[in-house]
């Protein structure tokens, strides 16, 4: 008889790192709840005033919605994966340490959607969305020895990453236009300019690009492909990233952004039509998969068009369906995900045609998922019946034609969620993991039961919702409210002989119908999935990145195959630019040749020290001879720095030119000959064409470098000659410097007046110090 | 390499990280910052790398393994340094104490948010120079060899 829990999940108990964000995210949850009931607050710093960049943060409706969505998925998702995370690593004989790639990122990216949720600036609102995609490369490619989850991490990455471009490139549009990026102050100025005659084709333009970007991230259709790929992840990536959290980031921003959306009826139209257009691609291809998590990930994908036609429909009822939709739905889906995360971990299977026949098994789980899978298909006594029936009342009131597709929508919902349960716990117990069907069924591994109460927790949530709807109602009709920019009130109820009941009972027949028919729409299902497949736009990712590296492997090789003529094209056109330049200034008078007289002549000395030993790097063939040369020249220039009081200077030259000479050192000792070869040598051993090559550059790269150094010598002695107003910036620094507590004007320029360039220029030294790591290392830092 | 440089190198190693803690404390009234720092204390590792080989430095310095930790630490210090001041609504690199303000003294060394951030700055450079030279200085056949462990 098997242990009752196996020795992973019990290191997981003592895990402190694993309780550690999931008590962070509860703690979170908590607080969440007591700033929405006390009615949030706002914090507000301009932090860079001259650029119009503030961190302005909001925790109003649509922020307390999202903020616990969030926390709460959160805390369960996180309890869920304390057990899950050390039997994952163990299948995969991976070292418990690994599980430092895992936790912090989940915490940064519930702490990034709390930010997102409240963020109240488009710049805000895209960093944190980059942040969010980040995290997911690293969550999603956790399983970073398979090929698959890093080509999905790759891919969410770029998809989302392009997908923000957008949403900047439609921020700083709207910024040109309005001269903020506020999006309370926008969202007034684009309401005054639709009412004062119709918004400018260009805001237009900029208000559909933040909606693409939205539309990106909440995976809708053209878009979609990379969330089934994403599945890649482990369970508590996919339920938490894929419920709750990275796609709902998109729906979030199309609340946020909502009343820009609005004054675009192109836009708005727009995302109508992607949002049924991704409840029937989602959702047919969602009845066509085997995979558990390909089927949830395509019904996700159905499940945000309803939210995106939500919007799409606008006004009182469509934004307040849509955030109440989001909750709905995020409850349930990540049950069904964290559900098909047990069942993997128990029976070794992910797909529907090995298992079934769990619920005797697995009675509890099956309960527990039966009720979210009754949530998401709008069944009454749970929270998703109230969701449908907003759906449908937002609907109806826009057209008949619509509420016609919106019962046809959740018939196709109510299919493919009962083709997932039916599937995993009903009919006969197939042969598990084993491929040959004839094999006995294999009993069961023991699953803590860390890997059940959180589904349960979320299906008595659902269930409670179902009961007591009313402060879920509040949490939607206070994100409305917020979305809208009035105050929404929302009282959810059954009425039994309401209209949106006889349509939603009209699904849910449909809806069984379709399921008992399996045979009549499975192969029209099958070909539109296989179309998608060749055709569809993750092909056309896959031709752009191929694309893309063929472009980048030619510029690379083109870079690489001839240095000298390379940088002969940046020194000639450079020096024959200054030139020209001193040809159209007067320059009569500009050119003095000042006086020479006492320790001048030292400097003079050594200039033409330095001048000997540059010609020499010029003409001398010994790699350790122009090694020496150029050392003295650097030496020579910074004893001249010391000379003429730039002390400052004159150490850091002598320290880098010395750190310099030995990198120039250790790669002649690497290089395989000590000699550079002699113009007859070359001459002797190269053929013909060869001969001609090297003939032409004799004369070429001379004539180059004296007409580059030629100009850097003229603009230096016009810069010298005519000393400028930068001089009176030196004094006014020179005299601000005791005031900044410091008496060595160029450290405290370093560190204090110019602080932010030397933050960024030592940032700079990081990230190239980690890529060379990273490139040597396959990223190992030490 | 020879006796003599390895005399050298193991006689310079001490004076040269109190040159360099020298040009780091000194960096605000004096020649020099955390820049110049790091970049001696990163001759003075690359000096005891030259002379015992790369295997044997890192043996009798193991202090010299947590580079990479002492880059990003650096990194968020300057960082901290740099922006405290945005959480009080203040600008950026707005340093502490303000104008006309008496620093805090530790003997006569002046504590100031300033300064910190030229710790951080020579923490990063001295953390990723080491690094590299670390990285640069272990021949290829010892990568595989950690590649395959």
């Amino acid at each position: 008889m098997p242990q009752p829990t196996s020795p992973p999940a019990r290191v997981a108990a003592r895990d402190p790192l694993a309780w550690a964000v999931a008590l962070l995210a509860l703690a979170a949850f908590a607080a969440c709840v007591v700033l929405w009931r006390t009615g949030g607050g706002t914090v507000d710093v301009a932090w860079a005033s001259e650029l119009d960049l503030r961190l302005h943060f909001s925790f109003d409706g649509i922020g307390a919605l999202y903020a616990l969505l969030a926390t709460g998925i959160g805390a369960a998702v996180f309890a869920y994966a304390t057990a899950y995370l050390p039997l994952h690593l163990d299948h995969q004989a991976r070292p418990a340490r690994d599980r430092w790639r895992f936790w912090p990122w989940m915490g940064l990216f519930m702490l990034s959607m709390v930010g997102l949720a409240t963020a109240q600036d488009l710049i805000l609102l895209f960093v944190l969305f980059d942040v969010t995609a980040v995290c997911s490369y690293f969550l999603i490619g956790f399983d970073r020895h398979e090929r698959a989850s890093r080509l999905a991490a790759l891919m969410a990455l770029l998809v989302t990453g392009i997908g923000a471009v957008a949403m900047l490139i439609g921020a700083v549009v709207l910024y040109a236009d309005n001269g903020t990026f506020s999006i309370p102050e926008l969202a007034r100025l684009l309401h005054a300019q639709d009412a004062a005659g119709g918004v400018s084709t260009g805001t237009s333009v900029a208000v559909a690009l933040i909606a693409v970007a939205a539309l990106v991230k909440s995976a809708q259709v053209p878009f979609h492909f990379w969330l089934p790929r994403a599945m890649a992840a482990p369970t508590p990536v996919s339920a938490y990233l894929h419920s709750a959290a990275m796609v709902a980031a998109g729906v979030l921003v199309i609340g946020r952004v909502f009343q820009l959306v609005e004054v675009s009826d192109v836009v708005q139209d727009g995302l109508l039509a992607v949002g049924l257009l991704s409840i029937a691609v989602g959702g047919a291809i969602s009845l066509t998969r085997d995979g558990f998590k390909q089927v949830l990930a395509y019904s996700t994908i159905s499940q945000y068009g309803y939210v995106v036609t939500l919007y799409g429909i606008g006004g009182r009822d469509g934004a307040t369906a849509a955030a109440f939709y989001v909750v709905a739905h995020a409850i349930a889906k990540s049950a069904l995900f964290l559900t098909a995360g047990t069942v993997t971990m128990a029976t070794g299977c992910r797909r529907l045609s090995r298992v079934g026949g769990l619920r005797r098994e697995l009675p509890l789980l099956a309960a527990a998922s039966a009720l979210a899978a009754a949530t998401l298909s709008a069944l009454p006594l749970t929270i998703g019946f109230f969701k449908d029936e907003l759906f449908f009342r937002a609907a109806a009131e826009r057209s008949t034609a619509l509420a016609v597709l919106s019962v046809l929508a959740a018939a196709l919902t109510f299919a493919y969620t009962w083709r997932f349960w039916g599937g995993v716990f009903l009919g006969e117990r197939r042969a598990g993991a084993v491929d040959d069907p004839g094999a006995t069924t294999t009993p069961l591994t023991p699953t803590p039961a860390l890997l059940t109460a959180p589904v349960v927790v979320l299906a008595l949530l659902a269930l409670v919702g179902g009961i007591v709807v009313g402060p879920f109602a509040e949490l939607a009709a206070d994100a409305s409210g917020a979305t809208l920019g009035h105050a929404v009130h929302l009282h959810l109820a059954y009425h039994l002989d309401a209209r949106e009941t006889w349509m939603a009972a009209l699904a849910w027949l449909l809806g069984a119908l379709l399921l008992a028919t399996p045979k009549a729409w499975g192969p029209a299902a099958r070909a539109l999935s296989r179309a998608g497949e060749r055709f569809g736009p993750s092909r056309v990712y896959e031709l752009a990145l191929d694309a893309a590296n063929r472009c980048s492997d030619a510029l690379h090789g083109f870079e690489v195959r001839d240095l000298r003529s390379r940088v002969a094209a940046v020194l000639l056109p450079g020096g024959v630019l200054a030139l020209l330049g001193f040809l159209a200034t007067p320059t009569a008078g500009v050119f003095q040749v000042g006086t020479i007289h006492g320790t001048d002549l030292l400097i003079v000395a050594l200039l033409a020290l330095v001048a000997i030993a540059a010609v020499v790097v010029a003409v001398t063939h010994q790699h350790i001879a122009i090694v020496l040369s150029l050392a003295v020249v650097g030496l020579g220039l910074a004893t001249v720095y010391a000379l003429i009081g730039a002390p400052d200077v004159a150490l850091v030259a002598v320290l880098v030119e010395t750190v310099v000479t030995l990198v120039f050192l250790a790669i002649v000792a690497y290089a395989p000959r000590g000699e550079r070869p002699s113009r007859r040598e070359l001459a002797g051993e190269a053929s013909a064409p060869q001969r001609r090559a090297h003939r032409s550059r004799r004369w070429r790269d001379p004539l180059i470098g004296a007409v580059a150094g030629g100009a850097a010598f003229l603009v230096i002695w016009g810069a010298l000659s005519r000393p400028t107003a930068t001089e009176r910036v030196v004094d006014e620094l020179v005299r601000l410097t005791p005031e900044a507590h410091g008496q060595d004007v160029v450290t405290v320029i370093l560190a204090d007046f110019r602080g932010l360039d030397t933050l960024v220029e030592v940032t700079v030294i990081a990230v190239a110090v980690f890529g060379v790591i990273a490139l040597l290392r396959r990223g190992r830092t030490w | 390499m020879t006796i003599l440089t390895e005399a050298v190198a193991r006689l310079l190693l001490a004076p040269s990280l109190i040159v360099a803690a020298a040009i780091l404390v000194k960096g605000y009234v004096d020649v020099g910052d955390g820049f110049a720092a790091a970049v001696v204390v990163a001759l003075a590792v690359a000096l005891q790398y030259l002379a015992f080989g790369a295997r044997r430095a890192e043996e009798e310095l193991p202090v010299l393994r947590f580079a990479p930790r002492a880059a990003i630490a650096g990194l968020v210090v300057a960082l901290i340094s740099g922006f405290f001041s945005v959480l009080s609504g203040r600008a950026p690199f707005t340093h502490e104490p303000a104008v006309g303000e008496r620093p805090f003294h530790i003997g006569r060394l002046e504590l100031m948010t300033a300064v910190s951030f030229d710790v951080g700055v020579f923490l990063l450079v001295a953390g990723a120079l080491v690094s590299l030279i670390h990285h640069l200085a272990e021949p290829a056949e010892e990568i595989d060899e950690v590649a395959a462990r």
